[in-house]
């Protein structure tokens, strides 16, 4: 059989450099930092080619024909081809061979771009409504407890679980979020029928593979949460500690290189020392702070600049007014773009909130990542406020004058490197995971709907297939399809343009 | 013919009610393992069921009972019950508990129980994790050991979607493997000791060569695997004993599921354990095991379930996971609705509704006898009419899934136990 082969208009590949060039939309700050220590990396791509090895010899090849990529790097190309290779993608572009046997996904006047990343999710998301919706078990749970004949009100079973789990001193915190992982829930469900692939949960990522439980932690306990006190010496008490471990680690240093030549050289006691700063400072972790206040935001910007590392700052409400420090602090905010705040009339100086926070933040330099109003599945769902309106949410980064490409980014490629899984997730390039979401329309318009998720090269979700959205705009069966044959693929029709901006 | 009359014709006292060799003769049993056979006779001997068949030949001189106008089904099996037991339980990480020890013989329940038709009863440890063993019980006798059928039954697990109650079965299996190690060291050396034993004598010179020759080329696996006369294994800790036996298939495993997910995890920490396990699954309206109905069935799993019609999560849409199992190809067990007397009293009314929707009836009838008794560990002597299974009956007035059908009288291992059966 011939490989069938993905035409693209090779004319607009000309406009397309123009924008690529144009198109250097983050700040050359980031381009320094590949987050995540690169043996791990290596390790687990080393993990996975071993067992896709054993599993299965044969390559599992799935392909995105015909629409327009939108690769969160800057480029769009029309009409082009994603092809992946056992979930991670092989190739971006046109004119694409595509393997015997090779899933295709048509996109045929479809925007496609990189899966969401959630920088903040309700732990609903991976592990379903089991808080909810477990009455009935919750009786019979009682029941099983021996309260026998009267059903009284009991803890709820996962309580149960956590006090048990507790007791026995069993949390295992290496596969905590593997363990609960539910792959058919409802919730999760929904949060990829609005095209968000992966999703933080307590300071770790999560990739959010439907019906498999294998591979979804792509990293754990990666944020850790500070606590910053207005109070100065709460202020004090924390440079001290990041201090003495930052004292620490250089006589370990020294100690490591000395300790061959010297006898008997006394290692130095990490007594005192808390492990979670290290981490900072070694850079195995990152530090999140929950901070508003402008002097807030100054006395982290500092701490970081003093210690080196650059802090996650959540909130920051009040960070249009330091932007330059913040950006020179290198420091990354989550900004919720909907949270209003007023100024405190007793100062003289600028205050509250602004609904340019996101876009004068960004313009000095700060990483914005954009997290929703609320991180939950719930009836805040009805006005708009929740996790799956986090692309409303970008929106109004954008009303404040922010870029397209920056709110993007800000749902994409910045909470990934938040959260140390840029090197997988949160643009369409080669090497990274094959996790696509494809649109009728821009992203960020309120009216389009995501059409299909694909999550790690297979479809989690299709709009059609699922009871959520289904009746809602219904797609016309030329509007894309899968198939799995390789035919040829004639030039998508110029007809079918997506709802523009 | 009267029944009192026969019994009067008897001269032992009214101990056992019905002679020990008889026969039935009813409008209809439903033998679970050859179907519905109407006009059928039972002959019943010491307990047994010695044969079943339609219109058969009663020999002159065998008390026959005759009751053209009920139905005949086997003794129902209850295999998921904490009817009649009171404990707190024990809850976390404890195989090695007895749900037994909570038995007392003594108790108004019992005959409750039994009038409904249940002639068999699985009753399980409370707690959760991995709470214990549970045992099975014919809900009558004086003692203990009268009520007695089998004990352990199964190793009961709650597997839930949580990092801890993962963790409790993979400590067990670790458990197991710990053992498994350990023996085989101890066997290596009990082979050594041998060896040495058999080069001190000299009369036993060729036996040692022997054993010499097909000692050193083969692998550890194959020594395993020989006969070894006199070796006693040693007993494992009593915490690993339980998952020991699921491995050597003395112990059967009964995991119960939440959802759909609970069954990944449960696969995820068995990987590649061979031993056979039943489930048991907690039937709701939103409850999602449509996904895994083809794994279910693929492995042919027997599952104890809810005789209910449950609700697609966030619709309207009805399910029948029981005829979704049958279909898979796997086996539906039916546990009443409610661990109580009343739901008890509604169980096969509440299979039948199942079946009104769809379900298979002979299906539906399995999933109350021999399924269960199956589950239990029991599918060998209780659960159908078949030549030498005990002579556990319910009889009925009608269709015993129908709502206005009556129980007439209750036999357990041949003798009767609730009713009256004169004509």
């Amino acid at each position: 059989m011939k490989p069938a082969r993905a035409t693209g208009r090779p004319m607009n590949s000309l406009l397309l450099l123009g924008a690529a060039l144009l198109g250097s939309v983050m700040p050359s700050l980031v381009a320094q930092e590949t987050s995540g220590s690169k043996s791990s990396d290596a390790k687990t791509a080393d993990a996975k080619k071993d067992e896709a090895k054993k599993a299965d010899p044969e390559p599992k090849w799935f392909a995105v024909v015909g629409g327009d990529v939108h690769t969160g790097t800057g480029g769009l190309l029309r009409g082009a081809t994603v092809l992946a290779k056992d979930g991670v993608i092989e190739s971006v572009g046109y004119s694409t061979d595509l393997p015997e046997g090779t899933e295709v996904l048509s996109a045929r006047g479809l925007q496609v771009y990189p899966g969401l990343v959630a920088i903040s999710a309700s732990l609903a998301v991976s592990q379903g409504s089991r808080f909810l919706a477990e009455d009935d078990l919750h009786m019979r749970c009682c029941v099983d407890f021996g309260k026998n004949g009267h059903l009284h009100e009991g803890p709820l079973d996962a309580e149960l679980d956590l006090l048990l789990a507790d007791q026995a001193g069993l949390v295992d915190a290496q596969s905590d979020l593997r363990d609960a992982y539910d792959p058919f829930s409802s919730s999760l469900l929904m949060t990829l029928a609005v095209g968000i692939t992966s999703a933080e949960q307590s300071g770790g990522a999560l990739k959010l593979k439907r019906g498999e439980i294998d591979g979804v932690v792509m990293r754990e306990r990666f944020l850790s949460s500070f606590t910053w006190t207005s109070a100065s010496s709460g202020k004090t008490q924390l440079r001290e500690k990041f201090a003495a471990a930052a004292r620490y680690l250089r006589e370990k240093r020294e100690w490591d290189v000395r300790k061959d030549k010297v006898k008997d050289l006394p290692e130095p006691s990490k007594k005192g020392i808390e492990q979670k700063i290290l981490s900072v400072l070694d850079g195995s972790a990152r530090a999140k702070f929950n901070a508003n206040d402008r002097d807030d935001l100054l006395g982290i910007a500092r701490l970081a600049q003093e210690f080196g590392f650059r802090p996650v700052i959540e909130g920051c409400v009040e960070g249009w007014i330091v932007a330059e420090e913040l950006g020179r602090a290198g420091a990354y905010a989550i900004v919720y773009p909907r949270q209003r705040r007023d100024k405190d009339e007793n100062l003289v100086r600028a205050g509250g909130s602004s609904i340019e926070n996101a876009a004068i933040l960004h313009a000095h330099g700060v990483q914005v990542a954009i997290g929703p109003a609320s991180n939950g599945i719930d009836l805040g769902g009805i006005t708009g406020r929740d996790l799956l309106h986090l692309t409303v949410d970008a929106d109004f980064a954008v009303r404040g004058g922010m870029t397209d490409a920056a709110a993007l980014a800000g749902i994409t490629t910045v909470p990934a490197r938040i959260l140390g899984i840029d090197h997988r997730v949160g643009t369409l390039e080669k090497g990274k995971d094959c996790d696509v979401i494809v649109t009728d329309g821009d992203v960020l318009h309120y009216e389009t709907l995501v059409q299909y998720t694909v999550v790690a090269g297979k479809i989690a979700y299709d709009k059609q297939k699922e009871l959520l959205f289904a009746h809602i705009r219904p797609r016309t069966p030329g509007d894309g399809k899968t198939s799995n044959s390789s035919g040829d693929s004639a030039p998508a029709s110029a007809e079918s343009q997506p709802p523009q901006r | 013919m009267l029944l009192t009359t026969l019994l009067l014709s008897i001269p032992t006292p009214a101990d056992p009610p019905l002679p020990s060799l008889y026969a039935l003769r009813v409008g209809r049993a439903e033998t679970i393992a050859h179907g519905t056979i109407e006009h059928a006779v039972v002959l019943i001997e010491a307990g047994k069921i010695v044969t079943v068949g339609q219109d058969l030949e009663v020999e002159r001189g065998i008390p026959v009972i005759e009751l053209p106008g009920a139905t005949l089904l086997p003794g129902l099996v209850d295999c998921y019950s904490r009817l009649g037991l009171d404990s707190d339980g024990s809850s976390g990480f404890e195989p090695q508990a007895k749900a037994s020890v909570e038995l007392y013989p003594d108790q108004k329940i019992w005959a409750e129980i039994l009038e409904l038709g249940v002639t068999t009863l699985g009753l399980y440890p409370a707690g959760s994790g991995i709470p214990g063993q549970g045992f099975v019980v014919k809900p009558h006798g004086a003692t203990r050991e009268e009520m007695l059928l089998r004990d352990p039954s199964y190793l009961l697990v709650h597997m839930r979607s949580d990092p801890g109650s993962k963790k409790f079965l993979r400590d067990g299996l670790e458990k197991a493997d710990d053992y498994d190690e350990k023996e085989k060291k101890n066997v290596e050396k009990w082979d050594k000791d041998q060896e040495k034993k058999g080069a001190k004598k000299d009369d036993k010179k060729e036996e040692k060569k022997e054993e010499a020759k097909s000692f050193d080329p083969s692998p550890p696996q194959d020594k395993a695997k020989k006969e070894r006369k006199g070796y006693v294994p040693s007993e494992p800790d009593e915490k690993a004993k339980p998952f020991v036996e699921l491995r050597q298939d003395k112990l059967r495993a009964l995991c119960t599921l939440s959802k759909a997910a609970d069954y990944l995890h449960l696969l995820d920490v068995l990987r590649e354990e061979t031993f056979e396990f039943d489930l048991r699954v907690f039937l709701r309206d939103d409850v999602d095991f449509h996904h895994v109905m083809d794994k279910f069935g693929e492995k042919k799993l027997r599952i104890a379930m809810d005789p209910r019609i449950t609700l697609q999560p966030n619709t309207r849409r009805e399910r029948s996971y029981a005829m979704e199992l049958a279909a898979a190809g796997g086996k539906p067990v039916f546990v009443p609705r409610t661990d109580s007397i009343n739901g008890l009293k509604d169980w096969l009314r509440h299979v039948g509704e199942v079946v009104g929707a769809g379900l298979d009836r002979q299906v539906a009838l399995r999933a109350v006898t021999l399924e269960p008794a199956q589950l239990l560990g029991l599918g060998d002597r209780l659960g159908s009419l078949e030549p030498g299974k005990d002579a556990n009956f319910v009889l009925y007035d009608g269709d015993p899934l129908e709502v206005s059908t009556r129980i007439l009288a209750v036999i357990l291992e041949g003798e009767l136990v609730h009713g009256e059966i004169d004509q």
